[in-house]
């Protein structure tokens, strides 16, 4: 099958145009390290097969996700390459095109975002481009799917375009030693001649990824010269020259016009990222978010879906399940279990989904990448930088693709502390579990409630984040760079495509392991040492409430049906409220409610709420901490520690919060 | 009968609800990553799709 590779610097429109010229649609965000692995898509009407990978700023890797390029050109030969730039960054973008073309392998050049090139009074001569360059070149603008037609065409029709290896006039000494290495490696090692040239070049630029591989294939005519290419500083030649080439190309190829819209990006940037303005809005725009979230739009629609399945749907079945002779247990299993318990879950759809809305919206604007470079600061303070906000605002989500995300963090000591951290974010699993204790006990503060939690989650993680700086002695620090786009309006279809991507999980799990840990705790609170109960009091599940009772009431917690719940969260953690609504026998949130406002006060329901925030992961994070540290000792590690946390935390929460209220 | 038949039933969501626990064990076991979310999603996909080639050069 044909292979389109889609390659280009980080935040230049590659996933939208990936979705534009494929038939599925891909998670975009507007800013950097969303793509942290290649995505795979077929052309639409036509069997070309069409590879999206990791934005990279040069085929020399400095994280996880740039040696994804790499290797793959390494490893593949695609029939085509697509390098994907900005229009309006063109100098500092060319300078991957220049190292992508000189592999030879037939490529387009695409001008993306074309129109806010044209906004800004400039445009590019298209033909000199192509001549320099030795490809075809074209303007795109994916999100307004301006020029993807055309695009589609060239893609369709890919034996068309011919390779020209780009060859740049190095310097003559510089020149020679990739001429001898590239001879040398195509008459000892029979590589193409082509490829010889590329990998004579990448090596004498010190790219690591190739000096590893040069290594292990013992390429001698390459590693008996390392040194002297190190001594004669050829890879400060090879950049300057390439700098040079692009400088001279850009400046003949510019056409200026008249600007047709003032800056206003840059007018808005002045205050959204302003160093004493841009916390505050930053916060004040998630406080929105929760206000939207919480009390304005995702809480009556909730309370409707409750009313919804608790009354007409649970009624009806209990109905038909009585008609039909269904048994006393059956009918517990599937209307106080099942409908109580998934039904439960469902009813928080609207906040969840409101939510996930509101966060597509901020990345589809442009302003998720002004809220890495605000938060930047922040976070050098506690020795991480705006590159680890990225993998937390995405564990907000879920904590399993933060810490995947948190792959685009160079340095390994970095990246674990990331990753340890990642648990405290408060992923929207959790948001049920907190609907239901801000609308029991919270109703008139329930988005100030929930802003708090995770503002508490984002503190907790710092400082702990700052604990460990310290005991892992971590010394290096990544790299931060963070690309601004222009504001967009956000579009509809990709908003809800966000929100839906999601979301969907939510829905998902519902009928999985959220059934599954419904009926598990329904089984345990109705049954007990004496059979089948219809008090909950007398079943298993109750019995190790109770007995776990002293170990939770210094922080609050003395109901058993609470505690009980707890545990069933390592499964995941919408199961807690699940477990909630069965053990305490009612399929209505509103039931749920006023039970819940009777046994337990605001302040040790705040402290629940810290601790369910803090404590141990769920499983598949778990799962996923092993798979990305590579050890067992890092999970035992998270789980222990987490606990602790959210132990000591709650604790003082309900201690000096029962001392003031 | 009528009993049986209910006990069957009970049996069969009670079966459904291990086997769903377990199945997702199993997923997190060989590296399923968001296991517990058992849905389609694009991580899984890419995790399906990685094949692990060796160097052609």
């Amino acid at each position: 099958m044909p292979s389109v590779a889609l390659i280009g610097n980080p935040n230049t429109g590659k996933t939208t145009l990936f979705n534009s010229l494929t038939n599925k649609y891909a998670y975009v965000g507007n800013w950097t390290g969303v793509t942290v692995e290649k995505k795979v898509g077929t052309l639409k009407d036509s069997a070309v097969q069409i590879v999206d990978l990791p934005g990279a700023y040069s085929l020399n890797p400095l994280t996880k996700d740039e040696a994804v390029v790499t290797t793959y050109l390494l490893h593949n030969r695609p029939d085509l390459i697509l390098n994907i730039t900005n229009a309006s960054q063109l100098k500092r973008n060319l300078l991957l095109t220049i190292q992508v073309l000189e592999r030879g392998i037939p490529a387009i050049l695409i001008l993306n975002m074309i129109d806010d090139l044209k906004r800004s009074g400039r445009s590019y001569n298209l033909d000199l481009l192509s001549e320099r360059l030795g490809c075809k070149v074209l303007a795109t603008n994916a999100r307004g799917h301006r020029g993807i037609k055309e695009l589609h065409d060239q893609i369709a029709n890919y034996q068309r375009v011919t390779a020209h290896p780009l060859q740049l006039t190095y310097p003559p000494m510089l020149q020679q030693a990739i001429r001898q290495a590239s001879e040398a490696l195509t008459a000892d090692f029979e590589f193409e001649p082509t490829l010889a040239r590329w990998l004579a070049i990448q090596f004498i630029d010190q790219n690591k990824a190739i000096r590893k591989i040069a290594r292990q294939r013992k390429l001698t005519p390459l590693l008996s010269q390392e040194k002297y290419y190190d001594a004669q500083h050829f890879a400060d030649k090879i950049y300057d020259t390439r700098l040079a080439f692009i400088e001279k190309l850009l400046k003949d190829a510019t056409e200026t016009g008249q600007s047709q819209q003032p800056q206003l990006t840059s007018k808005i940037d002045k205050v959204v990222t302003n160093p004493i303005l841009g916390l505050p809005i930053f916060a004040g725009i998630f406080f929105l978010m929760f206000k939207l979230s919480f009390d304005w739009v995702g809480t009556p629609l909730s309370d409707l879906l409750d009313w919804f399945l608790s009354v007409p749907v649970s009624n009806t079945v209990n109905h038909l399940l009585i008609q039909a002779g269904a048994i006393p247990a059956l009918r517990s299993l599937i209307v106080n279990g099942i409908i109580a318990g998934v039904g439960g879950v469902l009813a928080f759809i609207p906040q969840i989904f409101t939510l996930f809305a509101c966060i597509s919206l901020l990345e589809d604007s442009g302003y998720m990448a002004r809220a890495a470079l605000v938060t930047d600061r922040l976070m050098q303070m506690i020795g991480l930088n705006g590159k680890s906000f990225i993998p937390l605002i995405i564990g907000f989500g879920c904590n399993v693709t933060g810490i995947m995300a948190a792959r685009t963090i160079e340095q390994p000591k970095e990246r674990l502390v990331t990753t340890l951290i990642m648990p405290f974010m408060s992923c929207s699993a959790r948001l049920p579990i907190y609907s239901l204790v801000v609308a029991a006990f919270f109703p008139h503060h329930q988005a100030l409630i929930v802003f708090s939690i995770y503002f508490l989650g984002v503190v907790v993680a710092l400082l702990v984040a700052k604990l460990y700086q310290v005991l892992f002695h971590v010394k290096d620090r990544s790299v931060f760079i963070v690309e601004l786009p222009e504001y967009h309006l956000p579009r509809l279809d990709i908003i809800w495509h966000g929100t839906w991507d999601k979301g969907k999980g939510f829905i998902k799990k519902a009928g999985t392991i959220i059934f599954a840990g419904t009926v598990l705790i329904w089984l345990l609170s109705s049954f007990g040492p004496h059979g089948f109960v219809t008090d909950s009091t007398a079943s298993y599940a109750a019995s190790l409430g109770h007995a776990l009772v002293p170990m939770f009431k210094p922080i609050g917690i003395v109901q058993w049906q609470a505690i009980s719940a707890l545990f069933t969260g390592v499964l995941a953690k919408e199961v807690i409220t699940s477990s909630m609504m069965v053990m305490f026998h009612t399929s209505s949130k509103a039931v749920l409610i006023a039970a819940l406002g009777q046994f337990m006060s605001p302040v040790a329901a705040y402290a629940m709420l810290a601790f369910v925030l803090l404590y141990i992961p769920c499983f598949a994070t778990l799962a996923t901490i092993k798979e990305e540290t590579g050890s067992y000792k890092w999970v035992f590690f998270s789980v222990v520690s987490s606990f602790i946390i959210a132990y000591i935390t709650a604790f003082i929460l309900f201690q000096v919060g029962s001392l003031i209220f | 009968m009528k009993l049986l038949v209910n006990l069957l039933i009970i049996a069969a969501i009670i079966g459904l609800a291990v086997w769903v626990i377990i199945r997702t064990f199993k997923k997190v076991k060989t590296g399923g990553k968001c296991a517990a979310c058992d849905y389609d999603c694009e991580l899984k996909q890419l995790k399906n799709r990685q094949t692990r080639q060796h160097l052609t050069l």
